[in-house]
Parts: structure tokens; sequence; C-alpha cells
């Protein structure tokens, strides 16, 4: 080993160096440098190497730009590699200043080294504290910045001399000479809080538990913790002099530049079988979906694209090019359903409601399809609605059902209307005939009248003045009776008020009532809002119940015996959002054989009785979102059988008589 | 015409059946008497009918019906003839009514001549069981003023015993039976023995229990 005859005047920073021809007592220069040294082949294989692997993740971030882990990649192999050349520079140094000059470039590239593999960290991981990071990316441009302004870079003060070194067989210069650079402690500082960053960064990571989170925890981290260890450590103990030799930071650095390219080339590797995974997967549902008669779909909230896939597509009835975004979803749904689907999506958007809605479409051949849909919103970081994935499927058969059964239903219940006429048929005879009655008697008085020699007008006019009223009263119990027995369009909900359909039905059944010798009390709170029903299935209701209790109230001790004994009590009140009606009677009650299967079809006690009543009641009720129960009373006998149904709290309560489709009135 | 002395009694809940009824009867030439229940009719009815009266009366009503009426009205001493009217008359009920001797049941609405004819022959037989009534009364009337003796000669001469055995029975001589039988005749304004057996028959006299 020879040391090379240096200068020793110390050199300043900003005086152009003089130019070092001291004489090296060695073989020519040129022969020496024009051989092709190992270190050459080594430092530029790996130079090579790693660009092709920025050149790589650059361009992997170029295709993603989220991905930015993949381009703080690049910008650290850079920093590497920079730092590799510039290291080079220093081995084949021929004077101080030219030492001096690359060791300021190869602490540069450590920087840009440095500020990329933070970068990637942070980026990579996910888990590092902020104030960490810009503690380190902060000391580290002080460094930098101390790189430039003080000595001759951040290790020398001054380097004096340089000497030849063999470094396994390659001679390379070191420095001989040299005053430290106070400074050289704030890349010291930097370089710790790298590590301290790298450190609570990986530890972060690796109590997250998941597998991969632990290797790369320990493959990324770890790599980066040993590799800025081993340089500043190395780079700290050649600057005090303790270990002799070359600075060789960038050769760790290229290890640590494959370990991490490890663990990102899993990743892209792993991804690009996610994607062939995600292609089969999309294969199958695709597949499926079709088999199952459903599309699958997508609607980005940020661009209001929708995306179906092709087999999809049959479903709404639309090519390819069509309904590609939101107006022309919209344009697709039936009038009167776009409100309540746009309510959905809002609500989706919004209150994180389920978005799930069931909507008709037009179909090209002017069909008419029913579609139920069902979704699930997604979400970015800051909790933004972005997406919402779904499903649909094509319900219009169990639609086509449902209205079937809801015919079927309205059948049964005009059915059971048409038997409840039946029952009532001597109630409204006689209703009918009261009137009537009168009618001809008054207009056979009149005729008499007429006959007489001297009629007597004024009479005459109080009968025609009776006639009329009395038709009147035939004409309302008519219209009354047409309006609860026939049969038209499905009926509609409307505002009902309890109490005016209790007096109707009285009124209706009052000499079925009086037949049978009850008494009924009707009790009703003075504060009772409509409930939201149809008029004249309520009222049908209402007499089932009553004539049930009836029956049951003629048959008994109570009923044959004393007037007074048999009754019925009605009760109407509120319960919170439910209008609550009650009617409760006296007689032998429910037999407890009959109890469980009450508001079965055909199930009766009656001899001539279908059994339909209470279950078509019932039916009414729910289609109502009401319920109709039999209720056990304890130490009491007789039937409870308990009414609800919603109430409309925003309305004003109006009772409607006569002329509205009610059964009847006076 | 029909005697304008017979009182129609009107029972009906139906205020406006009620109004042309009575108009009915009163243009027929009755007088009227309207009452909406049984219970009221019952209160107001008389236990004695000065004139001959029969009551048109509703099937159905709230309270006493009117079956239950014609029941209550049957138990008492004097009652007039019952017309039922109903809006669904069922053969049970008819048959009931019938049973309880109602006159007739009509089922509304019915012909003015119908009820007119049921109502006139409610009041005929009313009337007849009225004069019955009368005759009745009289004939108890004389009876109850013949003296002790001339009841049992009387008593004796229906049986159609002869003036001697009469005698001979009550223990006097035959010119005395002769004296009291022909006061007999006198004061029970009768002319034969034949009018004396009838008389005694409606009084409901007792030929075993004489005196």
């Amino acid at each position: 080993m020879r040391a090379f005859p240096v200068s020793r005047h110390i050199r300043h920073r900003g005086i152009t160096p003089a130019p070092c021809n001291t004489p090296i007592d060695a073989p020519p220069k040129y022969r020496e440098n024009h051989r092709v040294s190992w270190i050459t082949v080594i430092w530029s294989a790996a130079s090579g190497a790693c660009l092709m692997l920025a050149t790589l993740h650059f361009l992997a971030w170029c295709r993603d730009r989220r991905s930015w882990a993949n381009l703080c990649f690049p910008i650290m192999v850079l920093g590497v590699i920079g730092l590799g050349i510039a290291e080079l520079f220093m081995l084949w140094a021929d004077s101080p200043e030219q030492f001096s000059e690359a060791g300021r470039w190869a602490h540069f590239c450590f920087g840009i080294c440095v500020a990329g593999s933070l970068g990637f960290v942070h980026f990579y991981f996910g888990t590092g504290k902020y104030s960490l990071l810009l503690a380190a990316l902060s000391l580290r441009l002080l460094a930098v910045i101390v790189n430039f302004t003080t000595g001759e870079n951040l290790h020398f003060e001054v380097v004096h001399s340089l000497r030849q070194f063999n470094l396994f067989g390659e001679p390379v210069v070191i420095v001989d000479e040299w005053v430290e650079n106070p400074w050289v402690r704030v890349g010291q500082l930097a370089a710790l809080m790298q590590i301290v960053y790298f450190v609570d960064a990986s530890l972060r990571l690796w109590r997250r538990h998941a597998p991969n989170d632990r290797r790369r925890a320990l493959m990324v981290g770890g790599s980066l913790v040993v590799f800025i260890l081993f340089a500043s450590g190395h780079a700290g103990l050649a600057a005090a002099g303790m270990v002799h030799g070359p600075l060789l930071v960038s050769f760790p650095f290229f290890a640590m530049v494959l370990a991490i390219n490890h663990e990102l080339s899993r990743d892209l590797l792993r991804a690009a079988r996610l994607a062939k995974d995600l292609k089969e997967s999309e294969t199958r549902l695709s597949l499926a979906a079709s088999a199952a008669g459903i599309a699958l779909w997508e609607l980005d909230l940020r661009s209001d694209q929708i995306w179906i896939p092709e087999a999809g597509r049959c479903l709404y009835g639309v090519g390819p090019d069509e309904m590609t975004d939101l107006p022309g979803f919209f344009a697709t749904i039936h009038p009167d359903d776009r409100s309540r689907v746009s309510d959905v999506i809002q609500r989706a958007v919004n209150d994180t409601q389920p978005y799930a809605v069931e909507y008709r479409i037009f179909l090209p051949d002017g069909g008419v399809r029913w579609l139920a849909a069902t979704g699930r919103l997604e979400r970015d970081e800051q909790g933004k609605a972005i997406l919402v994935r779904g499903v649909t499927l094509d319900i219009t058969p169990r639609k086509v059902a449902e209205k079937a059964a809801a015919e079927h239903h309205f059948e049964l219940a005009h059915l059971s209307r048409i038997s409840v006429l039946g029952e009532l048929a001597g109630s409204l005879a006689h209703e009918l005939n009261q009137p009537l009655a009168a009618m001809l008697s008054n207009a056979q008085v009149g005729l008499r009248i007429m006959k007489s020699e001297t009629p007597d007008l004024r009479e005459m006019e109080a009968l025609l003045a009776d006639v009329a009223a009395d038709a009147k009263r035939a004409g309302g119990i008519v219209h009354g009776m047409r309006a609860m027995f026939k049969k038209d369009s499905l009926p509609q909900i409307q505002a009902v008020d309890l109490k005016c359909v209790v007096t109707d039905v009285l009124q209706v059944l009052h000499s079925t009532i009086f037949a049978c010798h009850v008494t009924v009390e009707v009790e009703a709170t003075t504060t009772m809002p409509p409930v939201a029903a149809n008029r004249v299935e309520i009222q049908q209701v209402l007499i089932n119940l009553l004539l049930n209790s009836l029956d049951a109230l003629r048959g008994t001790e109570q009923g044959a015996g004393g007037p007074d004994l048999a009754r019925i009590d009605i009760t109407i009140g509120r319960e919170g959002d439910l209008g609550v009606l009650t009617v409760r009677d006296n007689g032998p009650g429910i037999p407890p054989d009959m109890v469980d299967r009450l508001f079965e079809p055909f199930s009766t006690t009656k001899p001539d009785g279908l059994g339909l009543g209470l279950s078509i009641s019932r039916k009414i009720v729910e289609r109502f979102g009401g319920s109709l129960v039999s209720v056990c009373e304890t130490g009491r006998a007789g039937a409870v059988f308990r009414l609800t149904l919603p109430v409309i709290t925003d309305q004003s309560n109006s009772c409607q008589q006569g002329g509205d489709g009610s059964i009847l009135s006076p | 015409m029909p005697p304008s002395n017979s009182l129609i009694y009107l029972v009906d809940d139906d205020a406006s059946v009620r109004r042309s009824l009575s108009r009915l009867v009163r243009q027929a030439g009755y007088e009227e008497q309207s009452f909406d229940s049984a219970e009221a009719f019952l209160a107001a009815c008389p236990e004695f009918f000065s004139q001959p009266a029969c009551a048109v009366v509703d099937l159905h009503m709230p309270g006493l019906n009117g079956l239950d009426l014609q029941q209550q009205f049957n138990d008492r001493a004097f009652h007039c003839p019952v017309i039922f009217i109903s809006g669904n008359g069922d053969i049970p009920s008819s048959v009931r009514a019938m049973r309880q001797g109602a006159v007739t049941f009509l089922t509304k609405p019915f012909h003015d001549e119908d009820i007119l004819q049921a109502i006139a022959e409610g009041l005929a037989s009313h009337r007849a069981l009225l004069a019955a009534a009368t005759r009745v009364n009289e004939a108890a009337h004389r009876i109850a003023m013949l003296s002790e003796r001339e009841r049992e000669v009387m008593a004796r001469v229906i049986n159609g015993s002869l003036n001697k055995q009469i005698a001979g029975e009550l223990g006097i001589v035959e010119q005395t039976v002769k004296v009291h039988r022909s006061r007999v005749m006198e004061k029970t304004g009768v002319t034969s023995v034949a009018e004396l057996v009838r008389l005694c028959d409606m009084a409901g006299f007792s030929t075993n229990k004489p005196g």
C-alpha cells in the first residue's frame, strides 16, 4: 500500500483548486484507468439493474398514479445510483479537491435516496407518524444544505491528502489526512431520525398481525434500518478515522434496493395473479348471474357512469351503448317510479340507508318489467360516497303473482261482503221497507183525499213532503248498499274516521241488534284522528265482528233471558301511532279448541258459516298495516277482538257521512 | 162509513211509518193514538174499553217487541185485537203472532185496503166482544135483583121442574110458586122459559148451586 504524496495546505471553498499534478510513482495512470476493474463492472451492473427496476416501478406508477410507493422507489433508486457514481468518482479521485467534490454529490444523492425511502415507507406501510416523517425529512434537508454550505462536504471540513488503498486487489484512493466537519452531526442526527421513523413505522405494521404485513415490516423496514445503520455507521467510523478504507455506502444500498424490489415485485406479481383470478371470478359470476336472471351493476357517483356487464343488459332490454349513465338509467324507468328510485339513491348516499328499491322499467318493445335492485355503497378514505355496487333481479313474475293474489283477496272480500248481505238481508229489508211502507200509505191517503169533494190541500202538502223525505231515505239506503256490495277497482286507502264507521255500521245492524235483545255501548276518545284504511272494508270488518258477537249472544242465557244482560261494548282509542277499536261481548266466549285457528279460513263454529269472515277481516286490516287479534281477558267471560290501524296525524278530522261509499245512512 | 167512536192505537218506533199510518186511519174516519214503543202503549192503554178499539203494532221495536207486547196484553182481563205489521215478516214470528190471537199479520209495505180491512175486522170483533160483555152484565144485573126465594124457584124452573114439584121441594104451596115464577119473569124481562134459560146461561148462573 502506497500513500499519495499530497500537498498539505488547507484548501478553502470558493478558491479554484490548483491542479494536482503531483506525480505518483505508479504505472502510467491511463493504463491503470483503462484497465476494466471489477469495481467498475459491479458498480455498473448494479446501477444498471437498479435503473431497470426503477424504470419498471416508474412505469407501474405511470399506469396507476395513485400508487405513490411505486414513484418513491425509483426516486430512491436514482439516489442510490447517483450515490454509486459519486462513490466511483471518489474511489478514482485524482486530487483531494475531486474527492471532496464527489463526496459532496454523494451526500446530495444520499439525501435523495433517503427522501425516496422515507416516502416509500410512508406510502407503502401507511403506518408511519407524520411528525417523525417531517422531522426526518427536515433534518436530511438540513444536512444536504449543510453539505453544500460548510466545509468541503458534510464529512470533511478539509481533505489534506489522499492515499492509495487496495480494495480486494483493486487500487483505489481513500482519504489520508483531513479535518472533520463539525456539522456532520446534523447528518448523523438525520440518520438517527430516519431510523426512528423506520422502526416506528415497521413496528406499527408488525402489530397489525397480518401475515404479509409482518414480512413487509421485516424485509423493507429491517433492510432500511440495517443498511442505513451500516451506511451511517461506516461513514461515521471512516470519517472518525476508526476504520480505514473507502466509503462504500452505495453497495449495501444496492442490496437494500433488491430487498425492497423483492417485496414490490411480489405485490406486482400478486396483483397480476389477482387480476387473473378476478377475471375468472368475473366470468364465473356473470355466468351465475345470467343463469339466475340477475344483472350486476356499478354506479360511479363521481361521474354518474353506470357499468353493467353484457349479460345483465338484456334484463334492462338495452344494448351495450345505451344506459351508460344515470340520466340514461332514469329514462328507462317508469315515470311513476322515478322519484322513488331517486329518493332511495339519495338516502343511500346521505343517510347510509341500504340501497333497496323495486321499480318498473319500459322495455324497447313497450312492455313493462318489474325489477328489484339491492346495492351497497362504497366510500373512500375520507368517507365520501364514490360507488354503488349491486344486483338487479327480475321480479315481474312475483309482482304478477302478488297482483293476482291481491285480486283474489279482493274477490274473496267481495264474496264475503255478499255473504254478509245474505245475513243482513232481513235487516236491510226492514230498513228499506220502513220508508216504503210510509210512502205507500201516504200515497194511498193522498189518492183518497183527492177523490173527496173538498180535498184538504194543506194535508196533501204535508203528505207529499213526507213522501219525498221517505223516498230520499230509501234512496240513501240503496246507495249505501250498492257502495258496499258493488265490485269495482281495488279499494284505495283513505282517511277513515272510526267513530263514523261505528255509527254507520250500528245503523245497518240496528234491527238485527234489537232482534237479539243486545245493548250496544260505544265509548270513544274525543280527539281521535282518522286512520289510513278503506271505509267500506273497515265497515265490513266491523260488521263481521259484530255479527259474530250477536251470533254468540243469540244462543245464550243472557240473550234469551234478560235484555239488559246481553251487551256489546265498542271502544275507540289511540295508542301512539295506532287507532285501536275493541269489540267486547259478554257471550260464552271463544271455545278453547277454536282459539288457535280462529283466523284460519274455513274454521267456524256456526252450522251455516263458511268460516271466512275473520280470516278475510284480518287480511283486510293487514293490508292497511294494521292488525286484528283476539284478546284473552282473565276473569271475564266473552270474546274480545282488538283491531288496530295506523293513524293519520296531519290531517283534519272530518267525518264524512253518506254518499261517499259508506254502507249507509239515515 | 165506520162509526166514528172507534179508536185505533198505532205502535211503531219509526216516526214516518207512524205518521203515515195515523194519516191513513184518520182519513178513514177513526180516532187514533200513536206510541213510539210498546212500553208507552201498555202504560197508556186503559183497563176497560169504553169504545171499540184495535192496535196496529210493529213487530220489530227496540225494548219490548210486538210479540212481547201481545203476550203481556193477553195476560190482562180486557184487551183489544192486535194487527201486526213488519218490515221483514218471517214465518216463525207470524205463526206465533197468529197463535197468540192476532187479527192478521201484514208485511210492509202494505196496501191501504188490506190494513183498513184488518182494522175493520178487528173493530168488529172487539165491538161484538164489548156488546156481549154488555149483555152479560145486563143479565147478571137482572138476576141480582131477584130475591133469594125467587132465585131458588128460577133455578128449578130452568131445570124443567113442574110447579107442583117445586112446591114440594121447597115446602110451599103451588100457588106461591106461581106467584114467584111470574115475578121472576117480570123482573128479568123474559117472556118464556127458553129465554130465561138463555139469560141464566149468559150470566153464568149455575143451576146446581142455587142461591
